[in-house]
């Protein structure tokens, strides 16, 4: 059924539909919608589910993971200070290998305090083991909740769904919402691998000596490994129930390509209006739209940019000291693969929009620019401001 | 579907866990303290005179056991059904519950379960012949009712014998059929008869009772309540009317009807006997002015029914005290000193002084005394020097020709109120077990014995050392509940007529909770020391310690089948933190 609903309320169903049984989260805007949503849910037993009220983000993830290591479906989501404080916790979910889904909702990091868009909060926990995975509008916001599940319950890796501060979590759009017959057969009753369990106790999580972690570690980035395999496979099923699906990456206009812009999230929303714009005038312009972030898809973005001439990638974040950080991942799986010269751009941070003149922008510095600038261009700088 | 692609795919998964179980591990021996299942007593049930075991029947009573929540009110009290309407309730006041939000509805609670079911008394304990005693009562009064109860739960046999045409006393003759139906004190008087007592109607008893001991009487209880009623003690109080008279004539339909615009009638008092008597003369007809000497926050009657009474169209005149009463039946002037408020007294109510000069008069049609009254009779009082005195209760072994009598009722309370008056024949029942098994030396223990809680009243559950006797006699204190697991609720009595209404009849004005609302109202109750099965201790509980047998194992209504499993737990007192009622506490583990 066709729903206006808010990005925030259609991950909030999804959660729903996947019938998840503990959700645990602290609030922080602009996550809040989400978490209201599925408190009111628990609530009035809508969902049979335990909402756990937290003191902290850590103790939210830490809740999850022991909700997940007693074998159910767990949900939590967080932003900005609240993931940063997660931290720990985000390794400890992944290396128990837990199949945690959490919704992020990308906000910027203070001081100075701001409640709007960046990424810099979810790039920054890219070491920590989670697949993450960029959505655009309300639609993938849901139809990937549910997709994380499935994946997530594969490959035994704990999966972040990330979304735009407002721009997203907060804008209202017609939603497609499934029926929970059609989710049901596509999420199948979670079967845990492996559960605590009172009356047959172990230890999880135990010491592990120099002789066994290496291995362990190895199991984790074999199991990243699968992931893009199996993702595509969790698509197809997707695709096979409701008709739509997604991909690591989505490329627009860029078989004939000179130039491709790579951007993420809302964001590639605004690029595809300038590629179309661009187009009309006739600029050899696509778009690279980059939905899976860990693993990076460096296969299916050498693909996409076969042929290209130059790749601009904008990124909504910075890796201070390096840069924009989808940018320089991008020019990292190139490097082996061989492909275009990669330009990196940083805009739009902390809410700033990113109007489809500043995308022309970019591309018309990238096209008359000979090489790559050392470093990340800055675009849409109040100049008055950088002295 | 295509499961194949999925299903083949092999994803590596080699994580930290054991290969062996765990449960050789016996974490319980790194122990140095252990939790225990404390019961401790709750506010409410030590501030009950009856002793009732308060959040055990609300325990009970929101998981809809109705009648097992009664029969708990019936091992304490023999008139829920009395109290649940008229009892001034200082459960409610001392409920934890009302430093939070707002106090349990407890005594709406005990009126909707006594009316809701038919419960039967407890049975009465099997004592072989010679122990069993034969005891005359004397009055059928609550304290009477109460002692005759006790005494026959005790296996005793009791027969009551009540001067008046029907049984109930005061509650019968002196509470207004509009606060107590006949209907509902014929089903409690009839429950104290299930139980063998014999109670003889139109049977006075006099002093001879105490000098002729003979004709099979073992002892003899005293519970006649006042007899004489106090007189104003000023000029022309002749004139005035008894207030409690007035309220047996019209429970038996002989009191007159008021005409229309007629002046108004005075009622000189301020307890519930004043409050009762004016709605009982405004429903006649009258335009009832209550004349109180205090202050109206002084007044010792209920607040509730002074609301009431207000509500329906009763005036009250305070700081008015009475100088003389001049006239004749029908047209008399009152004369009043007006009075003044000061300081505290002894008692901690404000002292009142009159206002020179400003003496005044009211213009009234009759005048009612409502200001106290006392022993009829001298032997009704126990003796000085030879009768033991215990809290609510006296006990001389000797004073029926060298047969022993209790002595109980508003004559041997402190506060006189049905509570404390049943609360007084239970005393004396227990008193008198105590007697025939110990003697008078062993009286008092035995009552000691008997205390519930601390600063409480005797309980007869603990008396026959049931599993309450096993609780300990400290009270739960807010500050020893966890609050962070309460949530906030509103508090409801039920509905009542709407007072211009009520005003019109003597049908009850009270309507109660029905069950449902009953139900939730219970659920209010934090059953503040006993373990309630909310399980807060297994959940949090780090080493899942926490042992919780297979539902129905145990006595579901009282013990609840969880206990720490001490082979595994660590003793770091989660578990007592987080009860959320005080019900568990941490002691050093014996090594």
């Amino acid at each position: 059924m066709t729903r206006v609903i808010e990005g925030s309320q259609a991950v909030a169903e999804a959660v729903k539909l996947a019938k998840a049984k503990v959700v645990s989260a602290y609030p922080i805007t602009p996550q809040t919608h989400i978490v209201e949503e599925l408190a009111r849910l628990c609530s009035d037993g809508t969902m049979d589910a335990r909402f756990i009220c937290v003191e902290s983000e850590h103790s939210a993830m830490a809740s999850v993971i022991g909700a997940a290591s007693g074998g159910v479906r767990a949900f939590t989501a967080s932003s900005s200070h609240g993931l940063a404080l997660m931290h720990e916790m985000l390794h400890w979910a992944s290396a128990a290998r837990l199949p945690i889904v959490m919704a992020e909702v990308n906000r910027a990091l203070g001081p100075g305090w701001n409640l709007w868009l960046d990424q810099t909060d979810s790039l920054a926990q890219r070491d920590t083991g989670w697949i993450q995975i960029y959505v655009s509008d309300g639609q993938e916001a849901l139809d990937t909740t549910l997709a994380a599940y499935r994946l997530a319950e594969i490959v035994n890796l704990p999966v972040m769904v990330v979304l735009d501060a407002f721009f997203l979590s907060h804008t209202y759009e017609p939603v497609d919402v499934p029926s929970q017959e059609d989710v049901d057969r596509f999420l199948p009753p979670y079967s845990p691998k492996f559960l605590l369990d009172t009356k047959a106790p172990y230890v999880l999580g135990e010491v592990a000596p120099p002789s066994v972690y290496m291995e362990m570690r190895r199991s984790i980035q074999s199991a990243m490994e699968s992931a893009p395999e199996a993702l595509e496979a969790v698509d197809e099923e997707f695709r096979s129930i409701f008709g739509r699906g997604y991909g690591p990456v989505e490329a627009y206009r860029c078989e004939d390509a000179d130039i491709v812009i790579a951007a993420t999230g809302t964001t590639a929303g605004t690029a595809r209006v300038a590629v179309d714009a661009l187009r009309d005038r006739g600029e050899k312009v696509g778009l690279l739209r980059i939905r899976l972030f860990r693993p990076f898809p460096a296969r299916a973005v050498h693909e996409a940019l076969r042929g290209t001439k130059k790749v601009a990638v904008l990124d909504r974040n910075c890796s201070f000291g390096a840069g924009g950080i989808f940018a320089q991942e991008t020019r990292a799986a190139l490097y082996n693969l061989g492909g275009p010269p990669v330009h990196s751009y940083i805009a739009g941070l902390g809410g700033r929009d990113v109007t489809p003149s500043l995308v022309e922008e970019l591309y018309f510095d990238a096209k008359k620019a000979a090489a790559p600038a050392p470093e990340s261009v800055w675009l849409g700088l109040r100049e008055e401001l950088c002295k | 579907m295509k499961a194949s692609r999925l299903d083949s795919l092999n994803v590596s998964l080699f994580i930290s866990r054991s290969s062996a179980s765990t449960s050789s591990n016996k974490t319980g021996s790194w122990s140095f303290s252990r939790p225990r299942r404390a019961e401790r007593s709750a506010p409410c049930s030590a501030a009950c005179p009856c002793s009732e075991d308060i959040p055990r029947i609300e325990m009970l009573a929101s998981r809809g056991l109705a009648d097992e929540a009664l029969a708990s009110i019936l091992e304490e009290n023999p008139l829920p059904g009395t109290c649940g309407r008229v009892c001034f309730h200082p459960c409610e006041a001392a409920c934890n519950r009302g430093g939070i939000d707002e106090a349990v509805s407890v005594n709406a609670l005990e009126r909707s379960l006594s009316d809701a079911t038919v419960t039967a008394a407890p049975p009465a304990r099997k004592l072989p012949p010679s122990a069993r005693k034969k005891i005359t009562i004397i009055g059928s009064g609550p304290a009477g009712l109460s002692a005759a109860y006790f005494l026959a739960r005790l296996g005793h046999e009791c027969e009551i014998l009540e001067a008046s045409s029907a049984a109930g006393g005061l509650l019968r003759w002196g509470i207004p059929e509009y606060r107590l139906p006949s209907a509902a004190l014929e089903r409690e008087i009839a429950r104290v008869e299930s139980l063998g007592v014999r109670i003889r109607l139109g049977r006075p008893a006099g002093e001879d009772m105490l000098a002729e001991p003979s004709r099979g009487r073992d002892a003899v209880v005293i519970a006649t309540g006042h007899g004489r009623p106090s007189a104003l003690g000023v000029p022309g109080d002749e004139l005035a009317l008894d207030a409690l008279g007035m309220l047996a004539r019209s429970r038996r339909g002989e009191e007159r009807r008021f005409p229309r615009g007629g002046a108004p009638v005075a009622v000189v008092g301020g307890g519930n006997t004043a409050v009762d008597a004016a709605r009982t003369l405004l429903r006649l007809g009258a335009e009832p002015i209550i004349v109180y000497r205090r202050r109206r926050e002084d007044m010792p009657a209920i607040g509730a029914e002074i609301e009431a009474a207000l509500a329906e169209g009763v005036r009250i005149l305070p700081l008015a005290a009475p100088s003389a009463i001049e006239g004749s039946d029908g047209k008399m002037a009152l004369k009043l000193r007006r009075m003044r408020s000061g300081d505290a007294g002894a008692d901690g109510r404000a002292s009142v002084a009159p206002v020179p000069g400003e003496d005044f008069a009211l213009e009234v049609s009759a005048v009612y005394a409502a200001v106290g009254a006392s022993a009829a009779e001298r032997w009704m009082l126990p003796r000085e020097g030879s009768a033991l005195r215990l809290a609510r209760c006296a006990i001389d072994p000797t004073a029926a020709g060298g047969r022993p009598v209790a002595y109980a009722g508003d004559l041997t309370i402190g506060r006189e109120s049905v509570s404390d008056a049943i609360a007084s024949g239970k005393e004396a029942a227990i008193a008198l077990d105590a007697l025939f098994s110990f003697g008078i030396k062993g009286v008092a223990a035995e009552i000691e014995r008997a205390l519930a809680a601390d600063g409480g009243s005797a309980s007869m559950e603990a008396y026959s050392r049931g599993p309450r006797a096993t609780r300990s006699r400290a009270i739960v204190k807010a500050e020893d509940l966890n609050a962070d697991y309460i949530e906030r609720s509103r508090r409801a009595n039920g509905r009542a007529l709407e007072s211009a209404k009520a005003a019109l009849s003597f049908a009850e004005v009270e309507c109660g909770l029905g069950p449902a609302e009953a139900a939730a109202q219970a659920g209010r109750c934090l059953n503040c020391g006993i373990c309630n099965d909310c399980d807060n201790c297994r959940t949090f509980c780090p080493e899942a310690a926490v042992d919780v047998g297979p539902p129905g194992s145990g006595d579901p209504a009282w013990t609840s089948p969880r206990a720490p499993n001490l082979d595994y737990c660590k003793g770091c007192g989660i578990c007592a933190t987080e009860c959320p009622r005080g019900a568990l506490s941490m002691e050093e583990a014996s090594s």
